[in-house]
């Protein structure tokens, strides 16, 4: 082959290659969920409102309808965004809301039954304070928790009527769990997970939906 | 002896296999789209992944082994295994084999045609030792750098102990991907190239015992390839490399690609180590008797044993592996009468040969290499072929020492430790034969020889973070952290890699006719050293500071030595750009052609011109003396590369007839 016809054939080959490597890597980056922007705070306060459902319509979630999950609300538009990823301005105190969809898992390891790193130090049961909740005996039950372990925030989220298996539920049959707490003044990515080994059939309940982001783990942004 | 005694011309015309008479009309050429090559043979891949993928929901409907997954496992293995095969049969495999069992002539006007047909030989089944040998070549470097890309997105993640790039389920499924691109499709391969396309220059044949096998196990190698990447459509596998029981059981449809992969890998290792030693034990020239062996043949020959000997045991728990995650065998399920300790067994049964399947090619690559650029004999040649038998046979009776935190009957730890420590001392030969080789010796430091001396250095490093490592005590804190990680990195990346190099720029100018840029190699050297040592040093430190193996995240305390460890990776990732660089330019652009014998050396190999003509040597050499008689007086010249005709017969004949006398 001329000199000619050996570069243009790399050069090709090249490109193909570095075009595969890019399609790749954009989808992985653009495959993931979105991020809820809750950084327009009013009033030095941020209210965010989450849903938990025992799975999912197939439509919204194609990926993985019959895993756990949770869903954002999204502030602008008012719709539930399949994600767990959300951005919440430094030195705030968010207000959450977690509509609860999903049945009863008890707890493994009675520590996580014990509220820590809100305002106040409780989480409200429907609107009852409470600090510790017996995740085996009620009166309030659990399904998941809401946990950012380098806030040392960890909230039992309390188990619903479980009618609607087809998230996202808009009825009014769920629990309402609130809490606050201030988001640190240092930005950053913030993981949050719930610590209810609730990956249903994987070892030890532990993978799948518990490893993913978009079901029952996610990160907080923080922005300045 | 199986050996082509007279040049081909000289033959007396036959039958044809498949019964065609030799005076009547050849068959007719198909057009170039109608023979068989890579083209059909992705073709056949589809067609029999979609027919595997019916059958298998036919048979299974709605069945997965992990409940909520949503798929069903026997379509995926049966999608994987069917379209193995359907791989192999467009390729044209099989098609031979059938025209002869039912009769018919085989297309020997194409296959002909083909041989000599340019680029597109290498994107067919070629039987061509040498043409078998690029391909090789090409695959492994392309596993590397696929390999490579997903330990830079491994180093990217751990950055940060807080920031993610990934999720730590996606972490893990990187983390294994990239061990077992790198362990059992790219440096278990490294006789692919060097050993079928050295080998019979080596030791004076005209080709490989089995070219058809010699080709087929090459060609499982992108389809190996293709199931493990395809891994990652389905969530990858969480397990790492080593597949661990019960995790590998339970874990999701990613997991069939993993054991389907890795059994063909097995598969192509065993059809490699058998062809290796069938054509080492009878198709060496006369005069290359085992005392003239080149040290690297050696090497080959001690890991094909062990290829051939552990493989099988991979293999098998792979099969058992599938079976268990389809059709509900319980192997490995300790509820059901298995035990998971059944599969760390077998998998380390394998797993520790396989360590020195990638140590042993590498000590010969450089013992090859050492006098050449010594300009002195080898020192200690038989010590150092005894030192490889010694390991071959020792590397079977150590495998629990990758168990000894495991829960194993603790009386079996004294005796693993004790093997462990004494396979130390046939591997310490192989240093000991390269320091009686430099003493007083005036090296030339070549690109090749740069390379060899760096493995000198990284290998002692890992080898002796080795010796912590099979101390029992020792090990409980080393173990399943980055100690063991920068300690296998040393031996295998630091090792194996470095050696590979060394052998790349050595004998390219042998296998293509083409010289590499020796100014980039220089650069290439010293970047890859530099780097390579300041991304895994820091490592050990980081390992006994307690940081996990397989885990996204990590104390904040060491951030700062990550960070180190990232960035210095990333500039060795540009190094081995810097060779990718090279290896094209210099093969592509430039070719600088390189016909004679550059390092002066006297292997076998390098008294033919480059590359070796077809069919290697005009007549079958006969071999005068050793390959590594260096400034040694009077050495006879290596090999008569002409030997009178009849020379051979005449020799055999005599020896036929004392046999005969007894
Ligand atoms: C560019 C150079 C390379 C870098 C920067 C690199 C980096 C890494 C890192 C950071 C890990 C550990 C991840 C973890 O445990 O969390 C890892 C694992 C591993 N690497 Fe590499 N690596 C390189 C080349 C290689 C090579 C050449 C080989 C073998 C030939 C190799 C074989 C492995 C294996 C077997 C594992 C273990 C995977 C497992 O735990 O299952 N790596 N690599
Ligand atoms: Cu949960
Ligand atoms: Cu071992």
């Amino acid at each position: 082959m001329s000199l000619a016809a050996r570069v243009t054939t790399l050069i090709v080959a090249v490109l193909a290659v570095v075009g595969g490597v890019i399609f790749v890597v954009a989808h992985y980056l653009l495959g993931g969920p979105p991020t809820v922007d809750f950084a327009a705070a009013t009033s030095g306060q941020v209210n965010v409102t989450m849903q938990t459902d025992a799975s999912s319509d197939p439509a919204t979630v194609p990926d993985h309808p019959t895993w756990v999950s949770y869903f954002i609300k999204s502030p602008a538009s008012g719709s539930w965004v399949h994600t767990t990823l959300f951005q919440v301005p430094a030195h705030t105190r968010v207000n959450v809301t977690i509509l609860g969809y999903d049945g009863s898992t008890p707890v493994r390891n009675q520590v996580w039954g014990q509220v820590s790193g809100t305002t106040g130090g409780v989480a409200d049961y429907g609107g009852k304070p409470v600090k510790t909740v017996n995740g085996w005996n009620g009166p309030y039950l659990i399904q998941h928790t809401f946990a950012i372990p380098s806030l040392n925030l960890s909230v039992p989220v309390e188990a619903g009527p479980a009618t609607c298996t087809t998230g996202p539920c808009t009825n009014n049959q769920h629990s309402t769990t609130t809490f606050s707490f201030m988001t640190p003044a240092q930005p950053g990515a913030y993981r949050w997970q719930c610590f209810v080994p609730c990956g249903l059939s994987y070892l030890d309940g532990n993978g799948g939906p518990m490893q993913t982001f978009g079901y029952m783990t996610g990160n907080m942004q923080v922005v300045s | 002896m199986a050996i082509d005694m007279q040049p081909e011309s000289d033959r007396q015309p036959g039958r044809e296999p498949g019964g065609r008479e030799p005076d009547a009309p050849p068959p007719p050429a198909r057009p170039w789209w109608r023979r068989p090559a890579v083209h059909t043979a992705l073709a056949g891949a589809v067609i029999g992944y979609l027919l595997g993928h019916l059958l298998g929901n036919v048979i299974a409907g709605q069945y997965s082994q992990v409940v909520n997954s949503g798929q069903n496992d026997y379509a995926i293995v049966l999608g994987y295994v069917l379209g193995t095969l359907g791989w192999l049969a467009g390729l044209g495999v099989f098609s031979d084999l059938l025209r002869q069992m039912t009769g018919r002539p085989v297309h020997a006007t194409e296959e002909a045609r083909d041989a000599s047909a340019g680029l597109a030989r290498y994107f067919r089944y070629s039987l061509d030792h040498k043409v078998v040998g690029l391909q090789y070549l090409v695959g492994m470097i392309g596993f590397f750098l696929t390999g490579g890309l997903l330990a830079m997105a491994i180093r990217t993640e751990l950055l940060s102990p807080s920031y993610h790039v990934f999720s730590s389920a996606t972490y893990t499924a990187i983390v294994g991907e990239h061990g077992t691109m790198m362990m059992m499709m790219m440096s278990s391969l490294i006789l692919g190239p060097l050993g079928n396309y050295l080998l019979p220059l080596m030791i004076g044949s005209k080709r490989m015992a089995f070219p058809r096998i010699e080709a087929l196990s090459f060609w499982l190698t992108p389809a190996a390839y293709i199931v493990l990447l395809s891994g990652l459509m389905f969530g990858g596998f969480p397990f790492g490399w080593t597949g661990y029981a019960p995790l590998s059981v339970q874990a999701t449809q990613g997991a069939d690609a993993y054991a389907v992969a890795f059994g063909i890998m097995g598969i192509s290792l065993i059809l490699l180590g058998f062809n290796i030693i069938v054509t080492v034990i009878c198709y060496r020239a006369p005069g290359m008797h085992w005392g003239r062996l080149p040290i690297f043949v050696w090497a080959m020959l001690t890991t094909s044993f062990l290829m051939v000997l552990a493989a099988p045991v991979l293999v098998g728990a792979m099969y058992m592996l599938i079976t268990d995650r389809t059709v509900q065998t319980a192997f490995f399920t300790d509820d059901l009468g298995g035990s998971s300790y059944l599969w760390e067994n077998l998998f380390w049964f394998f797993g520790h040969p396989e360590v020195y399947i990638l140590a042993l090619p590498g000590f010969g690559v450089v013992s090859e290499i050492l006098p050449v650029f010594c300009r002195k004999p080898l020192f200690g040649y038989k010590v150092a072929a005894a030192g490889m038998v010694g390991v071959t046979l020792l590397s079977f009776f150590v495998w629990q020492h990758h168990l000894f935190d495991s829960g194993i009957n603790p009386d079996m730890r004294p005796v693993f430790m004790l093997t462990t420590e004494l396979i130390s001392i046939p591997t310490g030969f192989i240093f000991l034969v390269a320091m009686g080789t430099f003493w007083k010796a005036k090296i030339r430091f070549t690109v090749p020889m740069l390379f060899a001396l760096g493995f000198y250095f990284n290998f002692l490093i890992g080898g002796i973070s080795g010796v912590y490592l099979s101390d029992v005590p020792a090990d409980t804190t080393e173990h399943g952290t980055f100690f063991v990680m920068a300690h296998f990195h040393y031996t295998i990346m630091g090792g194996l890699i470095f050696a590979f190099m060394a052998g790349l720029y050595y004998w390219l100018p042998k296998m293509m006719g083409i010289r590499l840029n020796q100014t980039l190699g220089k650069i290439h050297f010293w970047t890859m050293f530099v780097f390579f040592n300041a991304t895994f040093l820091p490592l050990f430190a980081v390992g006994m500071a307690g940081q996990p193996r397989r885990v996204y995240t990590y104390a904040r305390s060491l951030e700062t030595l990550n960070d180190w460890v990232s960035i210095s990776s990333f500039l060795l990732g540009v190094s081995i750009l810097i060779f990718v660089f090279n290896f094209v330019y210099s093969t592509v652009i430039a070719r600088v052609h390189e016909e004679g014998n550059p390092w002066n050396s006297r292997g076998l190999e390098w008294q033919v011109s480059s590359p070796p003509p077809p069919g290697n040597f005009a007549r079958v050499p006969v071999v005068l003396s050793g390959p590594y008689e260096y400034g040694v007086k009077d050495a006879p010249p290596v090999a008569d590369l002409d030997p009178p005709l009849g020379v051979i017969s005449n020799a055999y004949a005599a020896a036929a007839a004392e046999g005969a006398e007894v």
